[in-house]
């Protein structure tokens, strides 16, 4: 309850931030259109060339691109800014003041910056999501449903873990920004089902850089492919990033305590 | 007041292992594959304890090792060698009573967010530190009374003059109620009068609620006005732990005797060393032993108007203390 009242007042306090500088939400929402506009064009070229692409049909690569949306805009939204910030913190000595608070540390990092405007990606891509799926007929029942929020919530943990593992490194190098922008544009490459890719590349995006966890394995739940062994792997990997990354965040700590001045 | 002190630190010490490199490009670029350390002792072998309600000035040159001190005590470092108990508990273990117990002010360092009204970052402390809206009322509008915080509050930190965003960063820091309170530089780069009032404020605190204070500054002013006790360090080490009265009758051999006489341009450097001759006035400064001795050949020998004794500035002593 004390965890989900601190996330409401940053959220709140995410919002009056972004109130100072109005324009930005008419520029976000600009961008979000346009990013969506040129990723349907894309889908609309490639498919008028052929029917599927590695086995999937135009409509569940829409849905693909729902879920690459939503979760970008999650990422956009808490993980990459509050990320980011901690970076620029423990660079400015400012850290100091996140330590003297009674609160879990790693948890008020994750959500000291919440740049709400990319709530627009968030519901455009929920909107795409919805839009294919009505296309498609409405056709996936409770089990499909479940399975997909399921997978969603462990390829998101993935992501924030493998993010925070990223940032951490921050205790040790100060300067690691540049990290966060090999991510960014791993990322996306989960625009499309990562079957597609060659298989070097493939195995980067599941293991190394697990983009394929957050997008394509929801989006697979969607559309009826998700075999149980892909359900396995997302909770186990969830369970071993989530506890490694705390693990990894308490050594950073110690490391930020032992030597910083 | 019980006698169980608020604070103490036992043998403290803490050594750093610095990077080290040469300068220059190469250097540069072989640190990328090899780094070289050296270690630096930034707080050696230091003991003291502060009793609750105590208001301690703790000075030292710049890298004496003050604000590493004080993030031991807070909990933002882990010592190298020694004890420090905090109310109670071992700082860096970061038990969320202790840090629901104390505070942290950086003057260089702000926490309040630049681009909301200062009322919303208190908000935020308010949420993170579990206070009730009601005892949040009370602390706020005690602080603000104090403080003359009212006006300030619904504006955005960055409209804030540096006095006016310290005040509030004071009071943010202040919101929990803590017991102990860690200030680092608190009036760094105020002008005379906010520095007064900020010095003013942390004085009838301490009054209200018995705070336990320490207190970092590089304006004597600052402590003379706040603390009867200051502890000293330098290179790491403790030099002086004790009432500011003595720290002056021990540190200064000298007093300084100021004349005015009736006559001009007298040469009084027989009866001690003459800092400056202005006019009818003569300022000199004498062996403490022989004050009584010099005071009395001045009055007998010349058609002296008024005269008075006078321990040398607090900045002189210091720097006395730290030539030494």
């Amino acid at each position: 309850m004390y965890y989900l009242k601190l996330i409401w007042t940053f959220f709140r306090i995410g919002i009056l931030n972004e109130m100072a500088y109005r324009v930005n939400f008419y520029v976000q929402l600009l961008q979000s259109l346009l990013n969506l506009g040129t990723a349907i064009a894309g889908l609309a070229i490639v498919f008028s060339h052929t029917d599927t692409l590695g086995g999937w049909q135009a409509v569940d690569i829409l849905a693909l691109l729902g879920v690459f949306m939503f979760v970008g805009g999650v990422i956009g939204m808490v993980i990459n800014p509050s990320m980011s910030q901690l970076m620029d913190d423990v660079l400015r000595g400012l850290f100091d003041y996140t330590l003297t608070k009674p609160c879990d540390a790693q948890f008020l990092a994750s959500i000291s910056q919440i740049r709400i405007w990319r709530l627009t990606d968030i519901l455009l891509g929920a909107g795409v999501l919805i839009a294919a799926l009505i296309y498609r007929g409405l056709d996936i029942g409770p089990r499909e449903a479940l399975a997909f929020a399921f997978v969603l919530c462990t390829g998101g943990s993935i992501i924030y873990s493998f993010w925070l593992m990223l940032a951490t490194l921050t205790f040790w190098f100060l300067r690691i920004e540049n990290i966060l922008h090999i991510f960014q544009s791993m990322y996306e490459a989960g625009r499309w089902p990562i079957g597609i890719y060659p298989h070097w590349l493939r195995y980067i995006l599941t293991f190394l850089v697990p983009v394929a966890f957050a997008i394509t394995v929801p989006a697979e739940a969607l559309s009826g492919r998700l075999t149980p062994e892909s359900m396995v792997t997302s909770s186990l990997l969830c369970a071993i990033l989530i506890a490694f990354s705390r693990w990894f965040w308490k050594r950073g700590l110690k490391n930020y305590s032992g030597a910083s001045a | 007041m019980s006698n169980i002190p608020d604070i103490t630190v036992q043998n403290l010490g803490k050594t750093y292992e610095v990077p080290q490199r040469e300068p220059g490009l190469g250097a540069a670029i072989k640190s990328l594959v090899s780094r070289t350390t050296r270690d630096v002792e930034a707080v050696k072998n230091i003991s003291f304890d502060v009793a609750p309600g105590e208001i301690v000035g703790f000075l030292g040159p710049n890298g004496a090792g003050k604000t590493t001190t004080l993030k031991m005590l807070s909990g933002l470092l882990h010592p190298t060698a020694g004890e420090i108990s905090v109310i109670g508990h071992t700082p860096y273990a970061r038990h969320k009573d202790f840090l629901n117990r104390i505070t942290l002010v950086m003057g260089q360092r702000n926490q309040l967010m630049w681009d909301i009204p200062v009322a919303d970052s208190f908000e935020r402390n308010r949420a993170i530190y579990r206070i009730s809206h009601d005892e949040y009322k009370k602390t706020l509008d005690e602080l603000s009374t104090l403080l003359d915080l009212s006006d300030l509050l619904s504006k955005p930190v960055r409209n804030l003059s540096l006095g006016e965003r310290m005040k509030c960063e004071i009071a943010a820091a202040l919101l929990h109620r803590p017991q102990v309170l860690f200030l680092d530089e608190p009036t760094i780069g105020l002008d005379v009068t906010m520095q007064r009032r900020i010095r003013a404020f942390l004085g009838e605190y301490n009054r209200r609620h018995s705070a336990t204070v320490l207190l970092t500054s590089h304006y004597m002013a600052d402590v003379e006005a706040l603390c009867k006790r200051v502890i000293i360090i330098h290179h790491g080490e403790l030099l002086f732990d004790g009432d500011l009265n003595a720290l002056i009758e021990r540190f200064s051999p000298h007093k300084t005797i100021v004349v005015d006489l009736e006559t001009e341009r007298a040469d009084l450097s027989s009866y001690g060393e003459v800092i400056t001759a202005e006019g009818n006035s003569v300022t000199l400064r004498v062996p403490k032993t022989k004050t009584a001795d010099v005071t009395g050949k001045l009055l007998a020998n010349l058609p002296v108007i008024d005269l008075t004794v006078e321990d040398p500035p607090i900045e002189e002593v210091i720097e006395q203390v730290f030539s030494n």
